[in-house]
């Protein structure tokens, strides 16, 4: 018994010495920073935070963005940073849940003082997060909340990514122009990911504006591998075109399934299955998806072939719409506070008047990204001007393919 | 000083509250093992909880001033404490025929079936849940207000009702149901009224969170979250009121300290990479250490027993 005991009160000090390691940590760092900003005001970066999910479920889309940041702070840096000051950019992992995302946002408002955040990842992550820097009074852009209601939580919440409303319809529209007899119209959403559901009203509305007969709605999970009864339903119909929104692998296991079972017709994919990831899923099966895009590879402009450079240098491939949507909301920072001048000087003491300025001009400005030009409406909602619609093309029955670019 | 000790606070306010939530969550899954039911149905409660509050704030109460008045958040912990107690009886009568195993199976499917109704509803906004849920407090730490009493109410109710008959019988059908019933205890009726004290606990709580956290969605309160609240008690202590608060104060920390450690300056880039990243692997390594090591979690009856023995002098062997 005593021994038992012994291991547990050991286990306890060392819990507490866990617990207690967070405080001299955050005491160092408050002490560097003030020492730094008293010795040399050049030198000190300007802070920017990016709190995406590194980990958890949806870390391969916050991967994708952690990429575009980086690939944004050296860009920025090299062409001398903010008026001769380099950005420095302080990430922080959300991982997938509304706590871990408040957690993050926290830690980059209070602990690193940087002057606005480029995150969360997903939306339902920002209804919860986005609140708690608006009430800081902390500027906030989305990278990829494409949700409803995103920029209406509050003044200092906007986004750089184009909202599923605006974006989807041209999906529908693309592949009307390859197939103009299309008429029956088949959609499938899954029902638990509430991405998926709000771009699904989105491409049923797109329908009815169409005037295109909708036949029949699906609905499946993301944790669904089999879908046979809804395939088999929905074939009875004879549709000529399936929208489907969901994620990578049960989205791409759809198409496999309505492949096999003998569909011959269109497929548009979502936002879900904007990813090369869905390659191995459906394999050959995957050729001829049509996906709308925010952003396309060959979108002309110098920040864009910057961009595409660094990335294929480094990843060997073209650049995801995430990673270039990190970079925008990165570059939207930037531009932002270069246009403030001598404002934007990091100063510890007058961080909250610097935030509250920063917002008003991210909200005037006009940016150049990769996206194409973008601007803010003055809820926070932004403004794009070009979308794009990719088809998939694989090659033979091999693991690797390529979005195509429709003109 | 007092500078870095409230940006400490306003840090960690959140996750201050989150521990406190956290062992309350632990508490109302202990509730049910004090009668040895292995339940899985807090999560479900918890997440009814949050949609009653997420409701009743956004569509019923008109919010006029900039923060939401705190008797109606109260008034909303009493409706989800009710709302989730009637229907802890109401699933608790027929669900806790079943044991072991089988009683754990039936919560996750009762979990599962409030998930699925979440995701369906109207009034619940489906997969996007309910966001712009009105504050009571203006900062994370204002909820301790809230919060800490609760927990206080909580953990003395539980300790209390350790001691008198009702936990006596309680602990008789934890340790031998059969011997329990013979002595004349109705197992049905404790194990469903300890089911019940359970789901009311995460019904309140769950109110709480959903202002808490600003948003409520059918994620709060998946399977996932039953075995993360099932660690807090089983690591915490399956045995004593200060296990499962300690469990759930200790693992629901433990995350962000790994985070805080991995900023320390100076610290090996791979260490601190791996700290950050693999965060959730050293959370996933510990509950597996923990499990083989201290079977009965970490605060046992035991070490009460001892300090009690070491204070009186005299063995107080008779109490089991």
């Amino acid at each position: 018994m005593k021994k038992f005991s012994a291991y547990t009160s050991s286990l306890l000090v060392t819990g507490a010495l866990f617990l207690g390691a967070c405080s001299p940590n955050s005491n160092n760092t408050a002490t560097n920073n003030t020492t730094n900003t008293t010795t040399s005001s050049t030198g000190t970066p300007i802070s920017i935070g990016i709190a995406v999910a590194q980990t958890s479920n949806v870390a391969l889309l916050g991967q994708e963005q952690v990429a575009g940041a980086k690939i944004a702070e050296k860009y920025f840096n090299e062409k001398g940073g903010i008026n001769g000051t380099p950005i420095k950019l302080v990430f922080q992992d959300t991982a997938g849940d509304e706590a871990g995302a408040i957690n993050a946002f926290q830690t980059l408002i209070t602990r690193d003082k940087v002057v606005g955040i480029v995150g969360p990842t997903l939306s339902q992550q920002a209804f919860g997060a986005d609140p708690v820097a608006d009430r800081a009074k902390v500027p906030v852009l989305g990278p990829s909340n494409t949700a409803k209601g995103v920029p209406q939580i509050g003044d200092y919440v906007a986004r750089v990514s184009a909202p599923v409303a605006v974006v989807a319809p041209n999906a529908v529209k693309a592949a009307l122009k390859l197939n103009p007899g299309i008429k029956k119209v088949a959609v499938f959403y899954a029902q638990n990911d509430a991405f998926s559901k709000s771009e699904t009203e989105t491409f049923q509305q797109t329908v009815k504006d169409q005037n295109l007969d909708l036949i029949t709605v699906q609905k499946f999970q993301t944790t669904d591998t089999d879908f046979q009864t809804q395939v088999t339903n929905t074939l009875n119909l004879k549709p000529e075109l399936v929208i489907i929104s969901g994620l990578a692998a049960d989205g791409g296991n759809l198409v496999r399934q309505l492949r096999e079972l003998g569909y011959k017709g269109a497929i548009i994919g979502g936002n879900g299955l904007n990813t090369s990831n869905i390659f191995p899923v459906c394999k050959a099966l995957c050729d001829g998806i049509l996906i709308a895009q925010a952003y396309s590879p060959e979108h002309p402009g110098e920040v864009n072939a910057a961009f595409r450079k660094a990335y294929q240098a480094q990843y060997k491939k073209e650049p995801p719409q995430f990673s270039a949507q990190a970079f925008a909301g990165v570059q939207v920072f930037v531009e932002a506070l270069q246009k403030m001048g001598d404002k934007a000087k990091p100063n510890p003491g007058a961080i909250a008047e610097l935030r509250t300025a920063l917002n008003q001009e991210i909200l005037r400005g006009q940016y150049a990204t990769p996206l194409g030009e973008i601007a803010f409406t003055p809820e926070g909602e932004v403004v794009q001007k070009e979308f794009y619609v990719a088809q998939i093309k694989m090659e033979g029955d091999r693991d690797s393919g390529k979005f195509v670019f429709l003109k | 000083m007092s500078n870095y000790g409230s940006d400490f606070l306003a840090t960690y306010g959140f996750l201050i509250v989150s521990m406190l939530l956290g062992a309350m969550l632990g508490l109302s899954l202990y509730l049910p093992l004090m009668a040895g039911q292995l339940s899985l149905a807090s999560p479900g409660f918890y997440a009814l909880g949050g949609y009653i509050a997420a409701i009743l704030s956004t569509k019923v109460f008109p919010s006029t001033g900039a923060t939401f008045s705190i008797p109606l958040l109260l008034l909303e912990m009493v409706i989800a404490g009710a709302v989730s107690g009637a229907l802890g009886v109401l699933v608790g009568v027929p669900a806790l025929r079943l044991r072991g195993i089988y009683l754990a199976i039936a919560t996750i499917a009762f979990v599962e079936i409030l998930r699925v109704l979440a995701l369906n509803l109207e009034i619940t906004g489906g997969a996007v849940g309910i966001f712009g849920i009105p504050q009571p407090f203006q900062t994370p730490l204002g909820y301790l207000w809230i919060v800490v009493p609760l927990l206080l109410l909580s953990m003395f109710f539980v300790y209390r009702l350790e001691n008198i008959r009702i936990g006596r019988a309680l602990i008789a059908i934890r340790e031998d149901e059969l011997a329990a019933d013979a002595m004349g205890i109705n197992p049905t009726y404790y194990k469903v009224l300890a089911f019940t004290l359970g789901a009311i606990l995460a019904g309140v709580v769950g109110a709480v969170s959903a202002h808490f956290i600003n948003t409520w969605n059918a994620r709060q309160g998946t399977f996932d979250a039953s075995i993360i609240y099932l660690t807090f008690v089983l690591i915490g202590g399956s045995r004593t009121v200060a296990g499962p608060v300690l469990g759930g104060m200790v693992f629901t920390a433990l995350p962000e300290v790994l985070r805080a450690i991995a900023d320390t300056p100076n610290l090996p880039l791979w260490l601190a990479s791996f700290l950050r990243d693999g965060r959730l692997i050293i959370f996933g390594l510990l509950i597996v250490i923990g499990t083989i090591f201290f079977p009965q979690g970490l605060v046992t009856p035991d070490l009460f027993k001892r300090r009690d023995r070491t204070k009186k002098m005299m063995p107080t062997g008779a109490r089991k």
